[in-house]
């Protein structure tokens, strides 16, 4: 018996077509990861199949009910955890629980809900102020209630450390039937690879339906199995590092924190955090959610003013002269903060300006820009249609337009594809290799190895730091996952 | 039930929690009232004139004190009229009365007297304020001068006396048509943002997921939000007669219940924009421009009805505010007309039903969107 039976189904989006004659069967009782590029339809087909949207042409089976006719008696025997958990957050915890527990008419009986996802210490604490982990879990406890048949999460991981993800996979297995279907959208092809079954999908068609053990034993494996499958990636060198033009400075250490430290009340969002980072040196600061990476980063370039201790940039104060400092950095913050309403020349045309390129330099910066990072095309598309990975592109671009020695990158991976990650990671060590020195965060532990160095940071502290192949001794661990779990796990005793 | 109940209480959860929605239920409708009572001001004011006397007549002299007696008028006199000229094109002075120096002598032979009156056409209203006043004094004057028997009689002599308003008082009129213009931006505004913010925030598509109907999802929005507006309103009332002591003639219970079917169509109009926008940065500038100015200039508060263009008074006629501006201000000043309280009560409740039925088949069980 199969929870899913689609048959042609296509739906279009003006002149997109986001599912193309699409036939597709999910069976009962499994764990099935849907995986796939940006805009390959990941997210509309599980729209589709709980009667969100309503396909073009093709039929759906749910549950063996038509979501189009009988989406209300469909509703109440499915669990739908949208991309961004669908909590609100200016409700408690507890009042997020309650208002979904009656709108699935279900009693108020949470005390197993809440001791699996740790969450009963924060029962009465307004949702907004939870870490990214904690909303994950609770958005999957308020579709855990009622115990669904059929559960569909759409990306419930982006964003999430690796510690989370693995406590989140764990309350699914622990906490559904036998009987239950979960339909599990993800981006980490390393948790696909746990699952029973593996969905790919590339422009709105599945190239790949199977066990993900069939497909690679390992997971390396599997990750370049399934890059192979949407087109695979041919590495080619760097257009973006060919054409940086590095600047001449003798100094060695380009950027140093010395004992970096942000209190809010009595509370230590960082504390004595120090490291010196050499030109040219990858460096990676790696934690949990809530850790403190983000308030160190944005001290680090002279955006929040720390407490105590400074930071220095190609030796500039950054509590004395911000702006000299931040004039050597290149910056790309974690979501995506450019001008959606402009377009992508727009967008470098007005990064340029505030980095201070003059008139006639400008133009010809920008054209080179446009034609290093192959823009000529979309040059005049409003950065709001363009897909993930160009934004994360065009991000990129706009840091590097005024060519600064230094580059900080705040995950600039999340959400985005394989394929598009392993272009990114080439462009960056390229441009370490030309002498950029760049620090950055990532929650994927396979990023972790690009990097010549990694600061392991848990709540505000550093609990190591060193090179990759050094910390997984340290503790005895095969990948940097488990490294990362175990000196995690170490500094919480 | 379950549902709508677990919803309404949602909603009131985020409001408590919002400053926003109580800013504008409370200190809206207080900086509103401030506003109109202290810098709207139709009433008679006190202006300055220059005054040049060319005739010396001592009984003229008299005219030209009485100018300076009335509550009304400073005056200033002098005989240079460049001066004066200065004064008036810079706006120290608002007007110029100029007696002629043939002024007595006419009077004397029984003649028609001429009396120049310039005034300052920048500011009609004062303008008009300044000819009157000027008039009225001259008027007076001449009554008790030794010319009255001069002239004839006037035959026809007008006793005014003003019903309803017997002060004349701007506020009292303005004060409890305010309140509608208030209402009308608090209506709306507190409901054109949540309908758009549950579709920015993503949470519509987990509602939309779970056992709710339409019906629902509408309730669940009218009701709380009508629940905050009915308090704003009551405060509106307790400021306007509460504070300011504006007379009320009227019935509570009839000013309550058509305020009532007020707001339930101007909540109608913010949730109709937010279920078709569904994004708060359009449904908020959408609100001011369709809720508050229609509102202002065309409910005939500030400027009345039947001096508009024909097109624009047909268009006043769907504005609930208009209606409730007739009501709410009979209510005041003249007790309760049950023929204008039906009139304004049987429109609202049309035009509220309408706009329910609007909102109801606009919201959205799917996403139409990708």
């Amino acid at each position: 018996m199969d929870t899913v039976t689609i048959k042609n189904l296509t739906k279009k989006f003006k002149e997109i077509t986001a599912i193309d004659d699409l036939s597709l069967k999910i069976e009962k009782g499994k764990v099935t990861g849907l995986i796939g590029s940006d805009g390959s339809g990941k997210t509309t087909l599980i729209r589709l199949i709980i009667g969100l949207l309503l396909p073009d042409h093709g039929e759906i089976s749910v549950l063996g009910l038509n979501p189009e006719t009988q989406k209300d008696d469909l509703n109440k025997r499915i669990g739908y955890m949208p991309q961004k958990f669908g909590l609100y957050e200016d409700l408690t915890v507890i009042e997020n629980l309650r208002l979904y527990a009656d709108l699935k008419n279900v009693p108020y009986d949470f005390e197993r809900l809440l001791e699996f996802t740790d969450l009963k210490k924060f029962q009465s604490r307004l949702t907004g102020a939870l870490s990214g982990g904690m909303k994950q879990k609770l958005g999957l406890a308020c579709v855990l209630l009622g115990s669904p048949e059929f559960l569909l999460l759409d990306e419930p991981s982006v964003g999430v450390d690796p510690i989370s993800r693995r406590d989140l996979m764990q309350m699914v297995r622990d906490l559904i039937s036998p009987e239950t279907t979960v339909l599990w959208s993800t981006a980490y092809l390393d948790e696909a690879h746990s699952f029973d079954t593996a969905i790919v999908m590339n422009q709105g068609k599945v190239i790949y339906h199977g066990k993900p053990y069939d497909l690679a034993k390992t997971t390396e494996e599997f990750e370049n199995k399934v890059i192979d499958l949407m087109g695979g990636y041919r590495k080619t060198s760097s257009q973006i590092a060919e054409n940086y033009v590095p600047k001449n400075s003798d100094i060695e250490y380009t950027v140093v924190a010395d004992n970096l430290e942000k209190v809010y009340g009595d509370f230590y969002a960082v504390k004595n955090n120090s490291f010196e980072i050499k030109k040219g040196e990858i460096f990676g600061l790696l934690g949990p959610n809530g850790a403190g990476k983000s308030t160190s980063f944005k001290m680090m370039c002279g955006l929040l003013k720390p407490t105590g201790g400074t930071a220095r940039i190609m030796g500039i104060d950054i509590t004395e002269d911000p702006e000299k400092a931040r004039s050597n950095l290149g910056y790309m913050a974690q979501k995506f903060s450019l001008y959606e309403s402009l377009t992508v020349k727009q967008n470098l045309d007005f990064f340029a300006e505030i980095y201070g390129i003059h008139n006639i330099d400008l133009k010809e910066r920008v054209d080179e820009i446009i034609d290093i990072f192959g823009f000529s095309q979309i040059k005049n598309q409003k950065s709001r249609d363009l897909p993930l990975g160009f934004k994360q592109k065009l991000s990129l671009a706009c840091a590097l337009i005024h060519n600064p020695p230094i580059l900080f990158l705040d995950e600039p991976t999340s959400g985005v594809d394989a394929i598009t990650r392993r272009e990114f990671w080439n462009h960056i060590t390229s441009l370490a290799q030309k002498g950029v020195t760049v620090l950055v965060t990532t929650h994927f532990m396979d990023e972790a190895e690009y990097c010549n160095r990694i600061s392991l940071f848990y709540k505000g502290e550093t609990v190591a730091i060193g090179t990759p192949s050094a910390l997984k001794e340290r503790i005895h661990a095969k990948n940097m996952e488990e490294a990362f779990m175990k000196l995690i796990l170490e500094s919480k005793k | 039930m379950k549902i709508l109940r677990a919803l309404v209480k949602k909603e009131i959860l985020q409001i408590i929690r919002d400053p926003s929605s109580i800013i504008i239920a409370f200190v809206l409708p207080l900086i509103s009232i401030l506003i109109y009572m202290y810098g709207i001001n139709l009433d008679f004011v006190t202006v300055n004139i220059g005054v040049k006397n060319d005739d010396n007549s001592p009984d003229i002299t008299q005219l030209v004190n009485s100018f300076d007696h009335s509550k009304y008028i400073n005056s200033e006199v002098s005989d240079n009229m460049s001066d004066l000229t200065q004064k008036l094109i810079r706006s120290k002075i608002k007007g110029i009365v100029i007696i002629p120096n043939d002024f007595s002598t006419n009077l004397e032979q029984r003649q028609s007297a001429d009396l120049m009156v310039i005034a300052d056409g920048a500011e009609v209203n004062t303008a008009t304020h300044l000819q009157n006043y000027v008039l009225q004094i001259s008027n007076q004057w001449l009554a008790t001068s030794r010319y009255a028997q001069q002239v004839s009689p006037q035959i026809v002599n007008p006793q005014i006396r003003t019903w309803y308003n017997q002060d004349s008082n701007g506020y009292y009129f303005i004060l409890p048509g305010s309140i509608a213009i208030t209402m009308t931006l608090i209506g709306i505004l507190l409901t054109a943002l949540v309908v758009a913010r549950e579709w920015e925030r993503g949470t519509m598509e987990s509602i939309l997921s779970s056992n709710v109907t339409r019906m629902h999802i509408v309730l669940g929005k009218y009701i709380p939000y009508f629940i905050l507006g009915m308090f704003s309103m009551i405060f509106n009332l307790v400021l306007c007669i509460g504070v300011f002591q504006v007379p009320f003639h009227g019935s509570y219970l009839v000013l309550i219940l058509v305020s009532a079917l007020f707001l339930f169509t101007s909540m109608g109009i913010g949730l109709l924009i937010s279920t078709i926008l569904k994004n708060q940065f359009f449904a908020s500038q959408v609100s001011i421009g369709i809720g508050f100015l229609p509102a202002l200039l065309l409910s005939g508060l500030v400027f009345p009805i039947s001096s508009m263009p024909e097109i624009l008074q047909y268009i006043t006629r769907i504005l609930p505010p208009r209606y409730f501006i007739t009501f709410i201000e009979s209510e005041f000043m003249a007790g309760t007309v049950p023929s204008i309280a039906i009139k304004s009560s049987i429109f609202l409740l049309i035009l509220g039903i309408i706009l329910f039925v609007a909102v109801y088949k606009n919201t959205d069980m799917r996403l139409t969107h990708d």
